[in-house]
């Protein structure tokens, strides 16, 4: 895939090893700007390591990424400024309430004060927060913990979103709101890249999809691009995604595992 | 009970351990030597001890001496068990103070089919491992060595056992009040509402003088002899007490009364049976109990600038800060933090009350003021910088995501531990001025000397902790590398001897110290002056590591 001069990420012959185990293997990428994009693929496919080396928080052993036309290695922090991450597991401080831990969050982001209290106010209002604002987060349910992270992500108006596994956990209603909200976002040219493992989620959310297999990318582009690739004309990203990874022949396992 | 869920369930907690920032886990190899190194250290040393003590009763033909050494032996014997139930009691209770604040629940035991006998168990004998076990090993190994001397090798394992049953006993107490505690503390939260969080801070507080003052006076100095004396001779006195049983089991064994040993041997075992199925009990009705939630606030969500926007702090920095701080006040695991100052400003002062003995003549009140103004605003600065970075465990991909320089990261940390260590110094100085009405000009320059101490060493201490940070959080927060700890230590300890030595070289002078040699005198206020260099100097080059160090943590980013 070749640039355009116009992609919010850019990744080019990205490679990670952690000793003896390749993470990533040397993948090209390109994310418009105004898309949401899903990284699909089975544990241990070099997902999540992807979304930390656009982040910044991993240093790739070769290659290149620009995110938002800044150099990641280069210069982290500017990246950092513009992006809102959530991690796949968000350990928050738990200490802190939840209204003190996104004023923290606002603080880092340096976001001014009236817009702070307003977007505050707005997000915990819109995801069934209010009157829980005041306790601890340690006595927060694990779906209250991740509208607090998805909130936090969202506080400072990020251009990037980065979102790992962003509905885990969220009670119906919320998971509509946050879906809702992240297309809304993409009208206003905010790029979101989401890994999950809700197959139906990213069929119905994600403008376009990459699957991943061994840190290699399997299969990039819109649903339709995708059923070409696996030769599945008509069929739904479970199927494509089972035929594309190796592991569409499940019935065998199921018997093996009943005996 | 299934004896095999015990064991692995102790395997587990012994097996936390390895869990040490910057160890390749993959195919992970244990060393077992390694893993019993200090075991067999304890009991070497201890064998040691006890071969040096017989060798010299054998050799020896003092009779005199020789009679001491049997009485203080016979007097020690029936007193070890009470000895070792009060310091495994101790230590049992500060590994339980320093435990992860972070729910337990979420651990695979609960949801396995492990019954709370076996889950008590396994629970109360980890607790054992470690500290407690080592000192039983080391002492005793010492008596065994020592009774081949005497002729008294079934009584050395009859204490052994004793002692061992008493660690046993003091871990199940601890496992008790760890239960109760958790159901108490919780009713006490929801009865203090929006207060709780005070409440938490000042009755911790309030535990650790309490558990300090108790702890000083038992052992320190003379405390200590007198001790074992009071429990030699007094524990027949308060039979009573099922605590001293095992003590008294060994006490009638010893003076050759049969039947009465065999009472207290079986009230031993049925009160350590008793107060362990109390320990399953309460476990099986309270221990996924879930403490309520604490609301800290309520009504209008009002930002403000603050005061440390107002003293030049960006707005990321202000918060890492006004975090830390709200961490130290709110977290359990952390407040043992207000340990070092407290035991600082207790000891000095038990002893200048006659608590712990005589009261010491009062030349020594410039020492004592030294004491307790330089000490613990100074070890509050080393342990707060190795410890910054690493108390923030799992929740350190804040800093690695946000938009966080290494100079603000830095700059942030190190105004956190200098200003909480300068205040504890002059909270501790006011207690000092109190208690010994140092004059102006001594209070003046040590108050100086404390503050170009906490700038310098905790600079260093920030260097090292940014590098030894260790982010493993359970079962309890390690936050910094134990290496990392001792390194610093000693740096700090030499540097500190830079910084102080002239002010040092001005107590000589004044006669404050004597030393054979003569030395060219110094005015006190250019020993000071000449501290202040070394410590900025010190500070300076610290500083510039510590920034090197924490851009290399960033950029390394390990989550």
């Amino acid at each position: 895939m070749v640039s355009n001069g116009e992609s919010a990420v850019e990744l080019r012959r990205v490679a990670k090893r952690y000793a003896d185990i390749v993470a990533v293997d040397y993948i090209d990428l390109d994310v418009k700007h105004g898309e949401i994009f899903g990284l699909l693929g089975p544990n241990a496919s070099g997902k999540s390591t992807t979304l930390k080396i656009i982040l910044g928080l991993i240093k790739s052993d070769s290659g290149s990424v620009k995110v938002l036309g800044t150099n990641a290695e280069e210069d982290p922090v500017a990246v950092k400024r513009q992006v809102g991450y959530v991690p796949e597991t968000p350990r928050l401080y738990e200490f802190l309430t939840g209204l003190e831990y996104l004023d923290f969050v606002g603080d880092i982001y340096a976001v001014e004060m009236s817009e702070k209290k307003m977007r505050i106010e707005e997000h915990l209002e819109a995801l069934d927060l209010e009157g829980r604002e005041g306790d601890m987060i340690s006595s927060y349910s694990q779906g209250m913990k991740q509208k607090i992270a998805l909130i936090s992500a969202f506080l400072h108006k990020p251009k990037l979103l980065i979102l790992d596994e962003p509905l885990s956990g969220l009670d119906p209603k919320s998971a509509r709101i946050v879906k809702d909200l992240l297309r809304k976002l993409a009208t206003h040219d905010v790029t979101t890249i989401m890994s999950t493992h809700i197959l139906e989620i990213a069929q119905a959310m994600c403008d376009r999809i990459a699957i991943m297999y061994e840190g290699r990318l399997l299969a990039l582009g819109n649903m339709e691009e995708l059923r070409q690739k696996a030769r599945l004309p008509g069929s739904d990203l479970e199927e494509i995604f089972l035929r594309l990874t190796g592991t569409g022949d499940i019935r065998e396992v199921v018997e093996a595992l009943l005996k | 009970m299934k004896w095999k869920n015990v064991v692995r369930l102790i395997s587990v907690e012994t097996k936390s351990g390895r869990l040490i920032r910057g160890q390749r886990l993959r195919r992970y190899r244990e060393s077992r030597v390694f893993q019993y190194l200090l075991y067999g250290g304890a009991c070497v040393l201890g064998l040691a001890i006890g071969l040096a003590i017989g060798s010299f009763y054998n050799g020896t033909s003092d009779s005199e001496l020789k009679s001491l050494i049997y009485q203080g032996a016979y007097h020690f014997f029936p007193s070890l068990p009470t000895l070792i139930l009060i310091s495994s009691m101790v230590f049992t209770m500060m590994a339980q103070i320093q435990r992860a604040g972070v729910r337990f629940s979420i651990q695979p035991q609960y949801w396995l089919p492990i019954t709370w006998e076996e889950h008590t168990l396994a629970s109360t004998l980890a607790h054992i491992i470690g500290a407690p076990l080592v000192s039983i090993i080391l002492v005793g190994s010492a008596i065994a060595a020592f009774s081949i001397f005497l002729g008294e090798l079934p009584l050395a394992t009859f204490t052994i056992s004793a002692s061992l049953a008493s660690a046993f006993l003091a871990s199940t107490t601890t496992e008790i009040f760890r239960v109760l505690q958790v159901r108490l503390t919780g009713a006490v939260y929801k009865a203090s509402g929006k207060a709780a969080v005070w409440v938490r801070f000042i009755g911790s507080l309030l535990f650790l003088i309490a558990f300090y003052v108790v702890w000083f006076a038992l052992t320190s100095g003379a405390g200590f002899v007198s001790l074992i004396e009071v429990v030699a001779g007094g524990q027949e006195a308060v039979w009573f007490i099922p605590y001293l049983w095992l003590g008294l089991t060994l006490a009638s064994f010893m003076s050759g009364l049969l039947a009465q040993t065999i009472v207290f041997l079986l009230a031993s075992l049925l009160f350590i049976l008793v107060l362990f199925y109390v320990a399953v009990g309460l476990n099986a009705r309270f221990g996924l109990y879930e403490p309520p939630a604490i609301t800290v606030s309520r009504g209008v969500y009002a930002p403000k600038v603050g005061l440390l926007g107002k003293l030049g702090f960006s707005s990321l920095e202000a918060a890492v800060i006004r975090k830390d701080f709200k961490a130290f006040t709110r977290r359990r695991e952390l407040m043992y933090i207000f340990i070092m100052p407290l035991v600082f400003i207790l000891m000095p002062l038990m002893q200048q009350l006659g608590i712990l003995g005589e009261p010491p003549a009062t030349e020594s009140s410039r020492f004592l003021f030294a004491w307790i103004l330089l000490g613990p605003g100074v070890i509050m600065a080393v342990m707060l910088g190795t410890m910054i970075i690493g108390e923030e465990g799992g929740a350190v991909w804040h800093f690695f995501s946000s938009p966080i320089t290494a100079r603000s990261l830095v700059k942030c940390k190190y105004a956190f531990i200098v200003i909480f260590s300068c205040v504890v110094t002059l909270v501790c100085g006011v207690v000092g001025i109190l208690v010994t009405c140092a004059s102006p000009d001594i209070t003046v320059a040590l108050l100086i000397e404390s503050i170009l101490l906490i700038f310098a060493l905790g600079a260093v201490s920030l260097g090292a902790g940014i590098r030894g940070a260790d982010f493993t959080e359970v079962p309890r927060p390690r936050m910094v590398r134990p290496l990392t700890v001792l390194v610093t230590m000693l740096l700090c300890l030499i540097l500190a001897s830079a910084i102080f030595s002239p002010l040092l070289l001005h107590a000589t002078t004044m006669g404050y110290l004597t030393i054979p040699v003569n030395l060219p005198k110094i005015n006190l206020y250019v020993a000071v002056s000449i501290s202040a260099v070394i410590a900025a100097v010190i500070a300076f080059v610290f500083y510039r590591i510590a920034l090197e160090n924490a851009k290399e943590f960033l950029i390394k980013a390990e989550i």
